[in-house]
This record gives structure tokens, C-alpha cells and sequence, in this order.
């Protein structure tokens, strides 16, 4: 990982992402998962700025889950995993995690991203899903995006809002690990600077007719 | 003059398998080296030119006319945003518990699997349902399976495929509805038995990934707004007018057309969004139409009178007439209607089930039996089938995987549709 990393094109998208604020990585992150695509922009970043506010308040919370490490993040676009079976696993990439570090070195991130602290903020990120799916913590998210889908005198139904809980974990990380900004910042600069190394694999059917 | 009929079959197989000629052109290429090893004369009354050729290319052509009206109705889902509304609302409501979101969008699966079927069906349902499950933490197999098994419970009841067993084994619409609706609650059991099964024992899983604070530009379709809750019912009109009503299929179908336009579009943009759809709907028809032609050509083929003759000894002796033998043997052969064998119904298998009802081996409705059992695997699980393609990789998995997940539980389906087969009709 050198300064080979990035070309110019990449370091100008970078540059751009850096002026960007905290929050707008999470409209983003929100925008690009489904049922949100059409949504208002401000309700967006009014949610991305509610989940990110509830994740930093979370309260830390120590990581159960088995750890594991393997390769081929960068092939999958993966940073870290978790998966609840056969039992609570976070997987964390090490080629993604090296890249990260490389990148930091190079762009001069080390002050908002100290050494260690990304393959933390994995651990973190993943390990505050479990407490997000299970528990009363899921329905006191649901309650503080106030997403209303239902109405009904005194009883109201609020919604899922596809993709706060991963706005949630991303904030979670930065206030645990002690960052000095968001990890969607990192990731969407890892996503800039390992694009030709992980395919889409979102590309049309080969198959046959029928 | 049978075995060598067999071993043309068996080389046509093996052209489809190793993929040197795609299927619709080893079809054609098969039913002609058939026809002329049976001994056919070039033109005539049961000939190479003027049978196999002219009449069987234009055999299946009410099944070529559901399959356009399915994709018409298919991409008028799309372009209105019914799908799309469906699955968001889905996700909204149930989107905190996995496995309700999951049942959500195998519900809606079911109900796209009855307008149309193969690619465009799984996008349908897929392109929003897939990643949407995905970000509720359903692993990306059970995502690609869900879409799948949600289709393929919807099947029993795409007219389309009513129309084109119908004509290809030559029984009446009712005929062949009577069995679909034996065969639904197998279909429809599985389904969910997958997702319940598959959701528990995978759990959740949830990604860091790169792409998650990527921008994207925002397409045409995610502009789409929500389509009004009484569009949502267009997938029914045309089942609830053809099973309820027993209104033919392709007026059932176009009345689905009918109301998915007039209660999604203003007036004046009427005309403009039917031809586009019209037009697009050709382009997703066309594979399977090419399909359809070399399918009734290859029926054509195996319904030449030479053919029947040398034939009829060698099927009748492999072939189980005992009700138990006859759901243990077509169970045991389920794989091969996997990866273009042999017992493919859009493929080799429509000329074998042509050969069961015209050597008289089997009943004409057993083989429907046979027929669509087999489908129900191959809609699901077939790793070369497009829909099977598509939602593997739009989920970022191998269609290997969704095979392997899924293969258990569509067996079991076509092992209930050879049990009732045998049970009522042997």
C-alpha cells in the first residue's frame, strides 16, 4: 500500500468527501439502501442526524461475539461482518483493514483515525448490531426517527427506517474508539481507493433464456 | 432406429449442457435430426419442412401471446411502482423483525410469480426486495432464495404456463388448473418453510460495507412515488378473473393491464406509457418466445408418427407404471431437470413428455403431473435459469449456493406433485 493508492481523480473525490460533514455520510448510506430513494432529502438527513445522535448515546457495550479474521474483504467490498449463526461472529477483513490503515497514513488521518482504532471501530460496529435487533433499544430508535406509517386515535405504528441502524453502529464506533470523525468517511474514501479491486456484483443475468 | 433417436437427444443434451448452442437453436437442431432419423420425408404430410418446421414453430403461439402479455404486465408493475410500493411497505411495517420482512417479500414474489415468470419476474420482486432484506440483516442466499421460492409458489398459478401446458400436452385450461391448484399448497408450504427454516437456522448478518456511503446518481425507477393502495390489487385482477370467473387466460391478462393503467396514469400519458410498455415487454419476451418456437417444433418432432413407433418400446420398458415405483423413480430423477438436462420443461423435457403422451405410456394429465413438478425445481433452483442467475448475483452470491439451499426443499415439492400425480391419475 503506497502512495500508488490513489491518483489524482481519487484524491480530488477524497478531498470532496473530506469537506463533507459527518451526517451527510449517513443520508448517503440511507439514500443508497431501498425503500429511501425517493424520499425528501432533509427527512433524510433528519433521520441520518437522529440515528447517528441515538448510536452516540448508546452506552458501551463489551463484544461477545466470537472474533474471526480472514481475507478477501476487498474482493467482497466488505470491511467487517457480523452473523448471528451458529454463533455471534464478527469477521473482520484484514486486507480491507490494512488498506484502511494505508489510506489514513496517506491522507493524514491518523489524528481522527489513531492506530488500532479502525479494526475497534469493527468490533464496536458490529458487536452494537446485537443489541439493535434484540432488546428495547430497536424500538427506541424506531420511536426517536418517529417515521408515523400508521395512525389509529391513541395508537400510532412507527416504521422501520431501512439502514438508521447502520447509521446508529457507525456512531456508536466513533464515540466508543474515541474517532475524531465518522467511519462512513473512511469507508466511502476506502470505497474511492479500492474500486477496481471489488467487482459489482450487481451486473446483469448471464443465464439462459427462460 | 430408437437408440439412435435417444443418442441424438443425449447429444443435443450434452450440446445444452456444455453450452455450445443455446437452447432454443439446439432445440430446432434436435427435432430436425429427429425427424429425418424417424424417417421423414423433406415435405408432405408428416415432414421435416411442411410439420416439424411450419406447423410446430407457430404450436405454442397462445403461450408465445401470455408470455408478452405477462412481461406487458410485468414491466407496467415495474414502471408505476406498484412492485416497488409493495415491498416498501413491507419493509416499513415488518422491517425490525427479519423473518416478517422476509414472508413480506416472498408474498409479493408469489403474487408477481402469477403474472410472469423467469429474469423479469425475479427482478421485480428482487430489485428492491433483495437488498431491502439484505439491509434488515437476511443473509444474501436466504435473500436470493426467498425471491426465488416466492415465485415459484406463485407459478401453479402464472397463466402463462397454464396456456402453454395446455396446448403442448394438448389438455383443456381446466384440466390443468385442477392440478395447479393440487399442486400450490405444496409449493406454497415450502416457500414458507424456507423462509422460517432458512431464517432461523442462518440468523442475522450485517455488513460493513464499501459501497455504503458511496454516491450513487438516482435512477428514473428510484424516483418513482408510491403507487396508490388499490393499484396494489393488479396482480390479482388477472387470477381472481381466470380462477374465480374461469375467464380465459388472455383476456384475464389483459384486463390486468387494463387496471394497472387506469389506476396509475393520468389519461393523456395513457397511450405514451402503453406502447412503451408494450414495446419493452417484447424485449423481455423475446427469449422465452425463441424458446416457445423451438419448443413446439421439437413437439412436432417427437409426435412424427416414425417417431412414436421407434420410440414407444424402449420409454414403455424404463418406464415405472407401479404408483409407488413411479414417484420413487421420477423423485430419484429430479436432477436431472437441473442445468438443461433432460428432463428440463423448457427443454429436452417437453419432447420426453411429448413422447409419454403420444406412445400412450403415461395419461396426458400424469404427465402434466411430471411436467410441472419438474418446473417447480427447475424455476428455483436451475443454476443456468436466468431468474436463478439474476437473483444470485444481484444478491452478491453464486447461483451454486442458491441451488444448494434451496434444491432440499423444491424436491420436496415435486416429490408431493408425483404423489398426487400417482394417487389420482395412475
Amino acid at each position: 500500500m503506497t502512495a500508488a493508492l490513489l491518483d489524482r481523480a481519487a484524491r480530488t473525490a477524497i478531498a470532496e468527501l473530506e469537506a463533507e460533514d459527518d451526517v451527510e455520510f449517513g443520508v448517503r448510506l440511507l439514500r443508497n439502501t431501498p425503500t429511501h430513494e425517493r424520499r425528501d432529502p432533509a427527512l433524510l438527513r433528519r433521520w441520518a442526524a437522529t440515528a447517528d445522535a441515538f448510536g452516540a448515546g448508546l452506552p458501551p457495550v463489551a463484544a461477545t461475539a466470537r472474533i474471526v479474521e480472514s481475507d478477501g474483504g476487498l474482493a467482497k467490498g466488505l470491511l467487517a461482518r457480523y452473523t448471528s449463526r451458529p454463533v455471534p461472529t464478527v469477521e473482520l477483513f484484514t486486507d480491507t483493514l490494512a488498506l484502511a490503515d494505508a489510506l489514513i497514513d496517506l491522507l493524514g488521518w491518523r489524528h481522527w483515525y489513531p492506530a488500532g482504532s479502525v479494526r475497534a471501530a469493527a468490533v464496536a460496529h458490529e458487536a452494537v448490531h446485537g443489541q439493535l435487533h434484540h432488546g428495547p433499544r430497536k424500538k427506541e430508535l424506531k420511536r426517536a426517527l418517529g417515521h408515523v406509517v400508521l395512525r389509529a386515535g391513541r395508537h400510532t405504528l412507527y416504521g422501520h427506517v431501512a439502514g438508521a441502524d447502520e447509521i446508529a453502529a457507525h456512531a456508536h464506533a466513533r464515540t466508543v474508539c474515541g474517532l475524531g470523525r465518522s467511519p462512513l468517511l473512511l469507508t466511502a474514501a476506502l470505497a474511492t481507493a479500492a474500486e477496481p479491486q471489488h467487482g459489482s456484483s450487481h451486473g446483469p443475468p448471464h443465464g439462459r433464456e427462460k | 432406429m430408437g437408440v439412435v433417436i435417444l443418442l441424438v437427444m443425449a447429444a443435443g443434451v450434452a450440446a445444452m449442457l456444455t453450452r455450445k448452442l443455446p437452447t432454443g437453436f439446439a432445440l430446432v437442431l434436435l427435432a430436425v435430426a429427429i425427424a429425418f432419423v424417424a424417417g421423414a420425408p423433406l415435405t408432405g404430410e408428416n415432414s421435416v419442412l411442411d410439420t416439424v418446421l411450419q406447423e410446430g414453430a407457430p404450436a405454442l403461439a397462445a403461450t408465445m401471446v401470455a408470455i408478452l402479455l405477462g412481461s406487458w404486465l410485468g414491466r407496467l408493475l415495474d414502471e408505476t411502482g406498484i412492485a416497488g410500493t409493495l415491498v416498501r411497505k413491507i419493509v416499513e411495517f415488518g422491517g425490525d423483525r427479519p423473518v416478517v420482512v422476509a414472508l413480506g417479500v416472498l408474498a409479493v414474489s408469489t403474487l408477481v410469480g402469477t403474472v410472469t415468470g423467469s429474469a423479469p419476474a425475479a427482478m421485480l420482486a428482487g430489485i428492491i426486495g433483495i437488498p431491502a432484506m439484505i439491509a434488515v440483516g437476511i443473509p444474501k442466499v436466504t435473500a436470493a432464495g426467498t425471491i426465488l421460492m416466492g415465485i415459484a409458489a406463485g407459478m401453479p398459478f402464472e397463466l402463462p404456463i397454464w396456456q402453454f401446458f395446455s396446448t403442448a400436452l394438448e389438455l383443456p385450461i381446466p384440466t390443468v388448473r385442477g392440478f395447479m391448484l393440487k399442486l400450490f399448497p405444496f409449493a406454497l408450504s415450502a416457500a414458507v418453510l424456507f423462509v422460517l427454516v432458512e431464517t432461523r437456522r442462518r440468523g442475522v448478518e450485517h455488513a460493513w460495507s464499501l459501497k455504503s456511503a458511496s454516491a450513487k446518481p438516482v435512477s428514473r425507477r428510484e424516483q418513482l412515488g408510491d403507487a396508490p393502495w388499490y393499484a396494489l390489487l393488479t396482480p390479482v385482477v388477472p387470477l381472481v378473473l381466470a380462477l374465480g370467473f374461469e375467464v380465459a387466460i388472455l383476456p384475464s391478462m389483459l384486463a390486468g393491464v387494463v387496471y394497472a393503467l387506469l389506476t396509475t396514469t393520468r389519461p393523456r400519458e395513457m397511450n405514451k406509457r402503453l406502447l412503451r410498455t408494450l414495446y419493452g415487454a417484447f424485449e423481455v419476451a423475446a427469449a422465452p418466445m425463441v424458446l416457445f418456437i423451438a419448443i413446439g417444433i421439437l413437439l412436432a418432432a417427437v409426435r412424427l408418427p416414425g417417431a412414436v413407433e421407434s420410440l414407444e418400446p424402449l420409454v414403455k420398458a424404463v418406464s415405472p407404471q407401479n404408483p409407488v415405483l413411479f414417484v420413487l423413480v421420477f423423485t430419484l430423477l429430479v436432477p436431472l431437470c437441473l442445468y438443461r438436462g433432460p428432463l428440463n420443461v423448457f427443454g429436452l423435457g417437453a419432447g420426453i413428455a411429448g413422447v409419454l403422451i403420444a406412445a400412450g405410456i403415461y395419461p396426458a394429465v400424469a404427465v402434466l403431473g411430471l411436467a410441472t413438478s419438474y418446473n417447480q425445481v427447475f424455476g428455483v433452483s436451475d443454476p443456468t435459469s436466468t431468474q436463478t442467475v439474476w437473483s444470485a448475483q444481484y444478491a452478491g452470491v453464486t447461483p451454486q449456493q442458491v441451488m444448494l439451499r434451496t434444491l432440499p426443499y423444491v424436491w420436496a415439492v415435486a416429490l408431493g406433485g408425483f404423489c398426487v400425480t400417482a394417487a389420482t391419475y395412475l
